[in-house]
């Protein structure tokens, strides 16, 4: 049953999509429908996978193998720890909100659910996969709908709204447009995204091939490798940094970040949301399935790095947001501010804060969730993401306003939602290792509540201008259900955390053991290779 | 020395394929000079029923391991020589697919059209099985003869000539390097055979024959620096032509290298790995850097043949049994890719009467279905999952990092990226872009099953590729002593199963 949820989860939305090349353009309700119902069984399948999680047996649960290619090593081998089974949830979440969040798109909807649904997943693949090909399979594969979903349903930057004559058009079509930082267009983003991506996921590569290469038995196995690979000094700190730097460029840390806020202004608002709130997550997932499992002493040696980048993450992105003028970087350089809690967390190798980080990356998905699908239904109602032309919608949209409101307060981490949990335990955790980051931490709350009020009061208060008096609520109960569901999730954890903390904890505690060398290296994770 | 030239009932059954295709060959030609007014696609499809029965034996051959070697050892049928007449086979017969709809725009000639086609493949063929060095020139010439017709053969387009003439000097040029070469390696071993050179003592004279040698394939294959003639030849050429001549010599030209190489030139391994490393980052980068500035689709793609020349080298670099078998492999999803991306150019060209990238702006609006085929053969040209292109690339990189040829993979790995822009422009004008007229896009049936079929190959290749890498491992067996014996070391393979 649990093997059949977790297929389910992984290959409805696969299934969604081809079923959507059979369904014509013209028929726009049955599109939504065949894209709705695939997202809702991947909903069910994975919130099954979620609370059928056992936190007494834990290790790898659900597993299914396979043989792909005797001949290189690959099987298609999946299954679920605990780390894994709430980050597909996660997708699965922001999947079926991200569904109606687009009901209203009117140019090519089923091309557009088609990459939508492939986008998702290909993340959810990822969080599942227990080999390494698949895994590199998976996260190349969710890198390349979010080019055309960019492309296609994006927006502009305010500078480029008015490029829309023959000359303006050719500027955008250039070669040189790639080097354009002024103003950014949907193209400039989508292809920087793509490249970076890309760039980050090749080194990623070179990191695997190394592990297959040095590795005693050629298998791109996980589950195997963990048990069997030993690396000499250098060779491990040159896989780790390539393994580190490759998948943080889509966490993203610091210096690689630049693509990411770019990215996420231009995307349609549920591409924004699966790209901040799981996109962004296959870094971080993917450092801890790779770095930590199969190279624990580099880990150990090594992660004090991401801890000194994510001072930076945290005060750049923060301070970025606060001057931004455009809802969408706003919430885009939050994003990257709020993945330097994650690396914190990460870094400081705490069964508290290791276990904080991966809570907090499924907090972090639903608020910037909300927050994404509310900027986006702004921009859809008034065409324009510039904060200071912008005032006053809370007399029109009551509900959305509403609703900014506690994304904002899950954003911040209000106690009574799981951002809250999550925060609290990255803190106390790292707090022993890394004080002066907890410090930072700590400021960059405050600088959070600062930027996101700031918005909240340029977006909803003061002075409706007129052009924007004829704008509508979200009134339709496909409007509100994505929110709904998103906020529900949000305050039910808060208030109830302890099957997510078991979980995620039974995963955690043999993974730090190893990396602390508390126990010997083969005894864990033989209920994995056993099943 | 001495030749036996003499033939038994048995030894014809291994030619087989080839003395069929030939008969058949007499029989279309016969057909379109006896009956004028036939249609010209009665003939096309009588000459795809005599690819396809050729393909159906040699599928057979395969799976019942007909093996053996003919006429002194000249003429070899063996895994690799049965994989790549089954390769040149399939490509032909998807080019006279894609020929059908654009051979009725010519005025003239159109029977003799399709004769040429399958009369270079039969060339090819031969070349497949080519195991000394006279059956080299020798069929390497009578392969390119139908080439040098068929690139000229639109004769009112001035494109088309200087196409043609290009492609005619330089494929003098190279054929004269080639019989240089061969001259002065037989004037070192005394032979021509590639088995008997094996450890043979080298000397400068034989160095030098086989760069020669080399230089001449060099030229079929599209490497830098023997690839001035590539982009001009395929924007002026017909197009189904351009799509075959970008698949099938290279891949006839890959066998000859990979047996000369693996065969006669085992004990020198490690100064052509040299070689094959600067031509494969060369070709690479080269390709992958001049593509970016392409108005032409044609042009993009010939560029991007060239890089992808540069990765199948990185096989040949890694000079192992694993090497050969990604090549094998390589060329397989290339095949498909390739193919299929001309197939889309033929199709958008034969409506709008051009091939400049800028015309195909909003193509995702004319006709969803060359659009979205469009993309899945370039997305596999990138080399992105779950797309053949990916596990063809991952395959070569394996077999290049167990020979710790990390310069080799660095520039492969980065180039991905570089490539991956080029290719995303054609997608960004396709699906982004706004058609200057949104008229929708027919397909014709036969082009249609062509793309179809291709889509088929790049997606089955991507997610099921076990029994194709098995075949390419089944088919490169021969090779397993000579990479042994070059240094190799077999390293375990993860048990299977749970």
């Amino acid at each position: 049953m649990g093997e059949l949820a977790l297929l389910a989860a992984l290959f409805a939305p696969f299934l969604g999509a081809v079923a959507l090349l059979g369904v014509p353009n013209q028929e726009p309700l049955l599109v939504r429908t065949v894209a709705a119902v695939s997202a809702g069984v991947a909903l069910l399948a994975s919130l099954y996978l979620f609370l059928a999680y056992d936190p007494d047996r834990g290790g790898f649960q659900f597993i299914t193998k396979w043989v792909w290619s005797e001949e290189l090593g690959i099987a298609f081998h999946v299954g679920v720890d605990g780390i894994g089974a709430p980050l597909v949830f996660a997708s699965a979440i922001l999947l079926f909100a991200g569904v109606f969040i687009s009901w209203h798109i009117r140019d090519r909807a089923r091309e557009f659910y088609i990459f939508l649904l492939i986008l998702a997943a290909a993340t959810i693949g990822v969080f599942m996969s227990l080999d390494l090909f698949f895994l590199y399979f998976f996260y190349e594969m969710s890198v390349l709908p979010m080019y055309v979903l960019l492309g296609i349903w994006g927006s502009h930057t305010k500078g480029y709204l008015g490029m829309d004559d023959a000359e303006g058009r050719a500027r955008r079509d250039s070669v040189g447009f790639l080097l354009n930082f002024g103003a950014n267009s949907k193209e400039y983003a989508a292809m920087k995204l793509t490249l970076f991506l890309s760039a980050g996921a090749v080194f990623a590569l070179m990191g695997i091939l190394l592990i297959y290469h040095f590795s005693p038995v050629q298998t791109f196995d996980i589950l195997v490798l963990r048990e069997v690979a030993a690396f000499d000094d250098t060779l491990a700190t040159v896989i780790w940094l390539l393994v580190f730097f490759g998948f943080a460029s889509i966490a993203p840390i610091w210096p690689l970040h630049s693509w990411s806020p770019v990215g996420h202004a231009a995307a349609p608002a549920a591409t924004s949301m699966l790209h901040a709130g799981v996109l962004m997550k296959l870094g971080h997932f993917s450092i801890i399935r790779v770095a930590f499992e199969i190279l624990p002493d580099a880990t150990r040696e090594l992660m004090p790095i991401a801890a000194v980048l994510c001072v930076f993450s945290i005060i750049y992105g923060g301070l970025v947001a606060y001057f931004a003028r455009d809802t969408k970087y706003v919430i885009g350089y939050s994003s990257s501010s709020h993945m330097g809690y994650v690396f914190l967390g990460m870094a400081a190798l705490d069964y508290i804060s290791l276990t904080g980080a991966v809570i907090y990356m499924f907090a972090h998905a639903l608020a910037t969730g909300m927050l994404f699908a509310m900027a986006g239904w702004v921009y859809d109602q008034t065409h324009t993401r510039d904060i200071p032309s912008l005032g006053g919608l809370v007399t029109t949209m009551p509900f959305v306003a509403g609703a900014f409101l506690i994304a904002c307060m899950a954003s911040v981490g209000m106690p009574g939602t799981v951002n809250f949990v999550a925060e609290i335990m990255i803190i106390v955790g790292a707090w022993e290792r890394y004080p002066f980051q907890v410090v930072v931490a700590v400021l960059g709350i405050v600088l959070t509540m600062a930027y996101l009020f700031k918005m909240m009061r340029g977006l909803f208060y003061g002075r409706l201008s007129p052009d924007h008096a004829q704008t509508l609520d979200a009134a339709g109960w496909v409007d509100r259900l994505p929110l709904l569901v998103l906020i529900g999730c949000s305050i039910f954890f808060g208030i109830f955390p302890m099957h997510f903390y078991h979980v995620v904890r039974s995963t955690v505690v043999p993974m730090l053991d190893r990396i602390h060398q508390a126990v010997p290296l083969v005894t864990h994770g033989a209920a994995g290779l056993g099943s | 020395m001495t030749f036996n030239l003499t033939l038994s009932g048995a030894d014809l059954l291994l030619l087989a394929p080839e003395i069929f295709l030939t008969v058949w060959l007499c029989v279309v030609l016969a057909v379109d000079c006896a009956r004028q007014q036939i249609k010209h696609e009665t003939l096309a499809y009588l000459s795809m029923g005599g690819v396809v029965a050729a393909l159906i034996m040699l599928i057979g051959f395969d799976y019942a391991d007909v093996h053996g070697a003919l006429l002194n050892d000249t003429f070899v049928l063996d895994g690799v020589a049965i994989f790549f007449k089954i390769f040149i086979l399939l490509a032909t017969a998807l080019v006279l697919l894609i020929s059908i709809e654009y051979v009725r725009s010519f005025r003239f000639f159109r029977g003799e059209y399709y004769f040429l086609v399958v009369m270079s493949a039969l060339g090819m063929m031969f070349m497949a099985s080519a195991q000394d060095l006279l059956s080299v020139f020798v069929t390497l010439e009578f392969s390119t003869f139908g080439f040098y017709v068929l690139v000229a053969y639109l004769r009112e387009d001035r494109k088309s000539n200087e196409a043609g003439l290009k492609f005619f000097i330089l494929g003098v040029f190279a054929a004269g390097l080639l019989a240089y070469g061969i001259s002065l390696v037989y004037g070192e071993t005394g032979t021509l055979v590639f088995s008997e050179m094996t450890g043979m003592p080298g000397s400068y004279g034989l160095a030098i024959g086989f760069i020669m040698i080399f230089a001449a394939l060099g030229f079929k294959l599209g490497a830098v620096p023997f690839h001035s003639w590539i982009p001009d030849t395929y924007q002026g050429a017909p197009t189904p032509v351009t799509a075959f001549l970008s698949i099938a010599p290279k891949g006839a030209a890959m066998a000859i290298l990979i047996r000369m190489f693996y065969v006669a030139l085992a004990t020198f391994k490690p100064m052509w790995v040299l070689l094959f490393v600067v031509a494969s980052i060369v070709s690479m980068t080269y390709g992958n850097i001049v593509a970016i500035a392409q108005k032409n689709i044609k042009r993009l793609l010939a560029y991007s043949g060239i890089a992808q020349i540069g990765n199948v080298m990185i096989g040949l670099a890694a000079g192992t049994k694993r090497g050969t078998d990604a090549i094998l492999f390589y060329l397989l999803t290339y095949l498909f890719a390739n193919l299929g991306a001309f197939a889309v150019v033929v199709g958008v060209s034969r409506r709008i009467h051009s091939d400049e990238i800028e015309d195909y702006n909003g193509l995702n609006r004319r006709s969803p279905f060359l659009a979205a085929a469009m993309l899945l053969f370039l997305l596999s040209l990138a080399g992105v999952p779950p797309l053949a292109g990916f596990i063809g690339k991952l395959y070569i990189f394996v077999a290049a990092i167990q020979q710790e040829l990390y310069t080799l993979l660095i520039v492969g790995l980065v180039n991905i990226v570089i490539s991956m822009y080029y290719y995303l422009i054609v997608v960004k004008k396709m699906y982004i872009n706004e058609p200057a007229d949104p008229t929708p896009l027919t397909v014709s049936t036969p082009l249609k099953t062509a793309i179809v079929i291709s889509i088929a190959g790049t997606l089955l290749l991507g997610l099921y590729p076990g029994p194709f890498i098995n075949w390419a491992v089944d088919a490169g067996l021969m090779f397993s002593n000579a990479a042994t014996m070059a240094g190799d070391v077999s390293v375990p393979i993860a048990p299977a199963g749970g």
